[in-house]
């Protein structure tokens, strides 16, 4: 058995005869031999290698004659390439953060798999948002060589980390949901490793280029690795290049390099050692949640975000990230029953989110030296509020004048509708020429993070049934968190103060301090400003866990003990919380973790399987919701605990040679969860005016996911494949949890009545959760394919808003019962939205040439043909949170704080061109 | 190694140029406009709604553009959606208020800014007591939308240094409405700087809008009103005590009633010299009255509603019309019997001062003299009461503004925050340290704004002595 390509010996091609039992794999060399007693006449000799096509080949066996069988290519496979489409989602569609949607996609995380269910959910469901089982991605654990990447901070891989690398991340495991890992104890949405190992790689390049209309218009990618050589060395290098000036949503620039380089050195038959380095740098322009009025207006391409500067595109939301990681691991095999295996990385760098900051003042004394900052300015994006229709009728009976105010609003939104950079540069510059400070700049979000993490991993056969792996692992994270001004926009300085202090008689001046340490400071381009801090994570856990395989059945038990721990260090001593309420140490939460799990499947015959997985698990909360006013204070969430997981599903196998599927229940509870949100509201009823900035905190809440899921396809002929896919869940909370809000304009915590959220029964917002596929394969011997699918989604929810969920709800505005509270109608205004259903069809399609011993493929990818307008997913505002404003709200022909919406993509295109060398 | 050199170059040629966001700043060059049609004054404006009989105009086909100077700025959130425009840089003589739809304005529409107001398509007439400029609404202005804030009100390159007019409040004047003045030689009420409860300029619990705060003069006793908004960035700095000069836009208040003052920046009151408050004495508190009874006085001698007479009283208006007056009430804010009060509101006076005087107690004949009386507010709102000493007046109601008059702080009386029923008393107050022929004064001052005129009542005065 030779590559196709590269005219090169194939070792471990598996080979079997249709329908028999017989079976082997190839040599070193790529020969095989198949002995015994084979039924004579025509067969088919299926030739089978991750990452190839299958071939089928027909051979005439006679009684007692050995058949000499030539050198047989094999091609690679379109099925590969695929997968690397949809790992395109990785870096590539993950552009929402955490302040704009709370769920990010999985589908990286599942591209690796071979399931027939997670395949269509990794390739063609990823769009929606679906997520399998409901899980959020940081329920989903990523390796690279063995070593998690999920962040600490909320708990999700950052794809952006090691995107654009596809050729050098082809060799993937997936283990789906609980089921045994080598490497780790997992999690409930399964685990990716990706192994980058130099000698893991085949000896060859690659060449391609794409266009796309999604998020990037061009990508290069240039990939070589030398294979493992006879002196014992391989190495691996690629480079990739990402770009586009906007991708499907207007004004979302696109710029990201990537840099693989990889060298491993076979010491001896024990001994191995790898040495990797990823490099990723990388800047896009983001999008935003949008409202009704502001889609209906101008589409779900729309983006508010950007403006023209220079007569260019220039986002005010961009996201750059450069975090590179150096990776050293062991290989040590030790006999043929032990290995241990030692990784260690370090990764450091910085994430950095631009916004627009509009409150730039200046120090004014009065004439006995009392402080006061003047200026600021309001929010200027085009679709702030204040700027729509909308809010000209936002009167019950609008004036004549009010309608001429709401259609030139409306006109002036159509026609132009974006930032206006011009106006920014020259009120910077008018209070620059006046020796004033800016009133606009450009700041980002930044997150400079150190983290060391490693593991030792021992492996052990005990006998031919039972397999166990153990590890010892540690993570030691610091990040330090600030503000800082990429851009004066022609200004001179920014006055480091918060303008929406409100200054206090007794504490002159002080409130709006970022830093009492350091009063009001000017600040310039790179400078910190606003909030800066420190966060420390220390993780330490073990695992162990023993597999056992037998004829009918095998089975595998597993458990882990670890300890975490986070503590908060403030670098500004912060004016509404002076002394160390805000500066120095924070008090050190220490959370124990621990988690079991087992499985069973059992194999009746080789047709029919049954897989059931049970586990629990105690988790410890991100830093993201155990700080939750990190940017101010030292707080540490009350009741904060790890959240218990309980999880059960039971699948059942079919596998023949027409027809495969699964068919999967699950049952899931979660306990004692808890998440932070931060937002601007005017219903904190009875809390002076009722208008805060809010950090709203919960805890103790309580979920259920369920559902079914099902995977079928049928190998019609041995061209064509037919294929469907469902899922049915409910992902709900089961009780009202816990709920409190603290701001710093309001002493201590702020509970509502009971202090609690009323959830019970309302859905966990996220994607559609149900998702229904049909489609087809067609792959023709003479290497070309094209596939189909139709998708069809409904029932995803929008998050609710908590606030309007509390007892805050019923309230008048001096915190008393309201008295024109109708619970009938409360009912209607509490209902939670509901989106779908929608199709999306997507079609695939591709050929491949062999020039000269080289290999030349073209690879497109159509995704929603239809152009079908759909949202994935949204989220109530808690701006308006009690029942007398949210009452006014419904009576106006269209809201001013409206439900907002995240938008799937209308027709794309994925276009592909490769050389394989 | 000729892979690797392919590898780079492609890499090279693909390095496309994405600008996320690198970009250069923009020039500020700025080019005059050149306006198609003629230029007429704010005067001129100001004129055609004058001659108006309803007193609303709408411009068309005037082909003609308002010149001014903006006098007003947003930047500290005193003034909002409008932009107060004067004639001239120095000794101006007409304004007008500019309704915009847009915030903030400060960031192109600096003080001092030349601007040119296209009149076509805008309706001059008077809005909140100034005539203003913007879109007819009925009879009413409405603010020009944002959107069309380029076309209408223009630019020009030249900001002026703006010399304030120089002013005192006794001549504020219609004619001086919407111009950038100067107040000299004026500070904050005494009672709403100097004691305990110093104030803000509008982050009091009673500010609603607008914190308005009492101006005086040391030259007149006229008094204006400092107006602040509570969305203003300093309506939390507390007044500053001191005397001295101050900048502002002399407006009317929202329901035009009376002229108020608004600052642009707190920067703009000086107010760092010496204040010129009456002066006070204080010879301490005693724990009783003495035997020997100087003065007494319960008004039950007198019936309801009758100017206070007799006893020796001095009973004098220094202004307004209204007068110190006996007066019953029965109920939840009852009198004590017959008692008296001084009530100014609603007399349309745009000041009242009332005084109601003790005749003279001897001191050298009674060294131990001590003063004792009861007093309770219906409404104080602004208005003051105080309790005033001298011995150098000759008893001529005539001459009452010309003896020296020194406030008895040690007397308590009620404020408004008092329960209007309470009749709380002052304490017996020792006038041992004073000499001479000493009279007692309770002097109320209001003036013209309705929150600024209250109710006083006083009863059971007694002078004794040991």
């Amino acid at each position: 058995m030779v590559d196709g390509v590269t005219n090169r010996a194939l070792p471990k091609v598996e080979i079997s005869i249709k329908n028999t039992n017989f079976k082997t794999s190839t040599n070193a060399l790529g020969t095989f031999q198949i002995k015994g007693e084979i039924p004579p006449g025509n067969q088919f000799l299926i030739l089978k290698k991750t990452g190839f096509t299958i071939v089928r080949l027909p051979i005439l066996l006679e009684n007692a004659k050995e058949v000499n069988i030539p050198l047989i290519p094999l091609e690679t496979d379109f099925t590969d390439e695929r997968q690397q489409i949809a790992t395109i989602a990785l870096g590539d569609d993950d552009l929402n953060n955490e302040e704009d949607r709370g769920d990010y996609s999985i589908s990286g995380l599942l591209a690796a798999s071979k399931d027939i269910f997670l395949k269509a959910a990794a390739y063609d469901f990823s769009s929606t948002f679906f997520r399998p089982r409901g899980l959020d991605s940081r329920y989903g654990n990523v390796l690279i060589n063995g070593i998690k990447m999920n962040k600490l901070y909320d708990g999700r891989p950052q794809w952006g980390d090691w995107g654009g690398l596809n050729d050098a991340q082809r060799n993937r495991t997936f283990t789906m949901g609980l089921d045994a890992n080598d490497y780790t104890f997992g999690n409930l949405a399964g685990t990716t490793n990706i192994n980058m190992r130099a000698s893991q790689y085949q000896r060859g390049g690659k060449i391609s280029y794409a266009a796309a209309s999604r998020t990037y218009t061009g990508r290069i990618m240039a990939t070589y690795n030398s294979g493992l050589g006879l002196n014992g060395w391989a190495y691996s290098i690629s480079l990739g290049r990402r770009f586009g000036k906007s991708g499907y949503v207007e004004g979302t620039p696109y710029d990201a390099n990537s840099l693989f380089i990889a060298v491993e050195k076979k010491i001896d038959s024990a001994h191995s050692l790898s040495f990797s380095a990823i490099y990723t740098p990388n800047r896009r322009g983001r999008g935003t949640a949008l409202t009704q009025e502001v889609i209906d207006l101008k589409g779900n391409d729309y983006n508010p975000s950007w403006g023209y500067q220079d007569g260019e595109m220039r986002s005010s939301r961009v996201r750059g990230i450069k975090e590179p990681i150096l990776m050293g691991n062991h290989f040590w095999k030790l006999s043929d029953n032990i290995e241990i295996n030692t990784n260690i990385a370090y990764q450091f760098g910085t994430i950095a989110n631009s916004r627009l900051d509009n409150g730039g003042t200046r120090l004014v004394l009065s004439s006995d030296g009392q402080e006061s900052y003047l200026g600021g300015a309001r929010n200027p994006l085009p679709n702030y509020y204040q700027n729509l229709s909308s809010y000209f009728l936002r009167d019950k009976n609008p004036s004549a004048a009010g309608y001429q105010l709401a259609y030139t609003a409306e006109q002036a939104f159509l026609n132009d509708g974006q930032l206006d950079w011009d106006a920014l540069y020259a009120a910077n510059q008018l209070s620059s020429a006046q020796g004033g400070n800016s009133v606009y700049a450009l700041q980002e979000d930044v997150v400079r993070e150190n983290r060391l993490s490693g593991n030792i991993l021992l492996r052990t056969k005990i006998n031919a049934n039972i397999n166990t792996q153990s590890g010892l692992k540690f993570i030691r994270s610091k990040s330090q968190n600030f503000a800082r001004i990429r851009d004066l926009l022609g200004g001179t300085g920014f006055l480091d103060i918060d303008s929406f202090a409100e200054n206090d008689i007794s504490f002159p001046g002080n409130k709006a301090q970022s830093n009492l340490r350091n009063r009001n400071r000017i600040v310039g381009e790179d400078d910190h400003y606003k909030y800066d801090y420190d966060l420390d994570a220390s993780i330490i856990s073990v695992f162990g866990q023993a597999q056992f395989r037998y004829d009918h059945w095998d089975g595998f038990l597993s458990g882990k003990l670890g300890s975490t721990s986070y503590q908060r260090t403030g670098n500004y001593e912060n004016g509404y919380f002076p002394g160390n309420r805000s500066f120095g140490e924070s008090r050190r939460p220490h959370f124990l973790e621990y988690g079991f799990k087992g499985g069973l499947t059992y194999k009746f015959t080789g047709r029919h399987v049954f897989d059931f997985h049970a586990g629990y698990i105690a988790e410890a909360p991100t830093l993201r919701n155990t700080f939750p006013n990190a940017r101010q204070n030292n707080n540490v969430t009350t009741d904060i605990s790890t959240e218990k997981i309980g999880s059960l599903d039971a699948s059942y196998i079919y596998r023949s040679p027409k027809l495969k599927g699964r068919l999967t229940g699950y049952f899931m509870q979660f306990k004692q969860g808890s998440d932070v949100s931060f937002f601007f509201t005017q219903s904190m009823q009875g809390i002076d005016d009722g208008y805060a900035f809010v950090q709203e905190i919960m805890t103790g809440v309580n979920r259920r996911n369920f559902g079914l899921e099902l995977g079928v396809e049928s190998q019609i002929m041995p061209t064509l494949k037919l294929k469907a896919a469902v899922a049915i869940g409910q992902n709900m909370y089961i009780n009202n949890p816990n709920l409190y809000y603290t701001s710093d304009d309001i002493d201590g915590e702020v509970r509502f009545g009971d202090g609690m959220a009323r959830l019970q029964n309302l859905h966990v917002s996220g994607g559609p959760e149900r998702a229904y596929q049909i489609g087809f394969e067609y792959s023709d011997p003479d290497y070309w394919c094209i596939g189909a699918t139709v998708n069809y989604f409904k029932n995803a929810y929008l998050g609710v808003s908590n606030l309007r969920r509390s007892a805050a709800f019923a309230m008048d505005g001096d915190g008393q019962p309201l008295n024109a509270y109708d619970p009938a109608f409360a009912k209607v205004l509490l209902k939670q939205e509901k989106l779908g259903g929608y199709t999306l069809v997507n079609i695939i399609g591709g050929k491949s040439w062999r020039i000269g011993g080289k290999y030349v493929g073209f690879f497109l990818l159509l995704n929603n043909v239809l152009d079908q307008n759909y949202k994935t997913g949204g989220f109530e505002s808690s701006r308006i949170g009690d029942y007398a404003n949210l009452k006014t709200e419904k009576e106006r022909d269209r809201p001013l704080f409206g439900n907002r919406y995240f938008l799937g993509y209308g027709a794309t295109f994925y276009a592909n061109v490769y050389f394989r060398f | 190694m000729r892979k690797w050199i392919l590898i780079c170059l492609t890499m090279t040629f693909f390095q496309q140029c994405v600008n996320v966001d690198d970009f250069d700043v923009p020039k500020g060059d700025f080019e005059e406009p050149q306006l198609d049609g003629e230029i007429v004054t704010i005067a001129s404006v100001k004129g055609s709604v004058a001659q108006n009989t309803e007193g609303i105009v709408t411009f068309e086909d005037t082909n003609t553009y308002m010149e001014g100077y903006v006098i007003s700025s947003d930047e500290g959130g005193n003034f909002f959606e409008e932009l107060i425009l004067q004639n001239k840089p120095k000794n101006p003589t007409d304004g007008i208020t500019v309704l915009i739809d847009e915030n903030p304005l400060f960031t192109r529409f600096n003080f001092g800014r030349k601007v040119y107001v296209k009149l076509d398509g805008l309706t001059a007439t008077t809005s909140n007591g100034v005539i203003g400029l913007g879109l007819r609404d009925g009879i009413r202005l409405e603010n020009i939308p944002a959107s069309l804030l380029n076309e209408y009100v223009i630019r020009a390159e030249e900001t002026a240094k703006i010399t304030p007019l120089k002013t005192a409040v006794k001549d504020f004047s219609e004619a001086k409405e919407n111009l950038y003045i100067q107040l000299d030689n004026a500070q904050f009420s005494q009672y709403d700087v100097l004691g305990e409860n110093r104030k803000t300029f509008a982050s009091g619990a009673s500010d609603e809008f607008d914190g308005e705060r009492l101006l005086e003069s040391c030259a007149s006793p006229a008094t204006a009103i400092l107006s602040t908004s509570t969305f203003s960035d300093f309506k939390s700095l507390l007044l500053p005590k001191g005397n001295g000069s101050l900048k502002g836009v002399l407006t009317r208040d929202f329901y035009d009633e009376y002229y108020i003052v608004s600052v642009n920046s707190p920067a703009d009151i000086s107010f760092d010299g010496e204040r010129c408050d009456p002066l006070s004495v204080s010879c301490g508190k005693l724990d009783q009255e003495g035997e020997k009874v100087l003065f007494s006085e319960d008004f039950e001698r007198l019936t309801r509603n009758k100017l206070v007479t007799g006893n020796g009283w001095t009973n004098f208006a220094q202004a307004g019309t209204n007068v110190w007056e006996t007066y019953v009430a029965t109920g939840g804010n009852a009198s004590l019997g017959v008692s008296a009060r001084m009530d100014a509101s609603g007399s349309g006076d745009e000041s009242s001062i009332n005084w109601l005087i003790t005749p003279g107690i001897d001191l050298t004949e009674n060294p131990t003299t001590r003063l004792r009386f009861q007093t309770s507010t219906s409404f104080a709102d602004s208005s003051v009461l105080e309790v005033l000493v001298s011995n150098d007046w000759d008893g001529d109601p005539e001459t009452v503004t010309n003896a020296t008059w020194q406030l008895l702080n040690d007397a308590y009386i009620a404020k408004n925050s008092d329960f209007f029923g309470e009749w709380p008393g002052s304490g017996v107050v020792d006038l041992s340290c004073l000499s001479g022929t000493v009279h007692v004064a309770f002097k109320y001052t209001g003036n013209g704004f309705d929150n600024f005129d209250g109710v006083y009542e006083i009863d059971n005065i007694r002078i004794t002595a040991e």
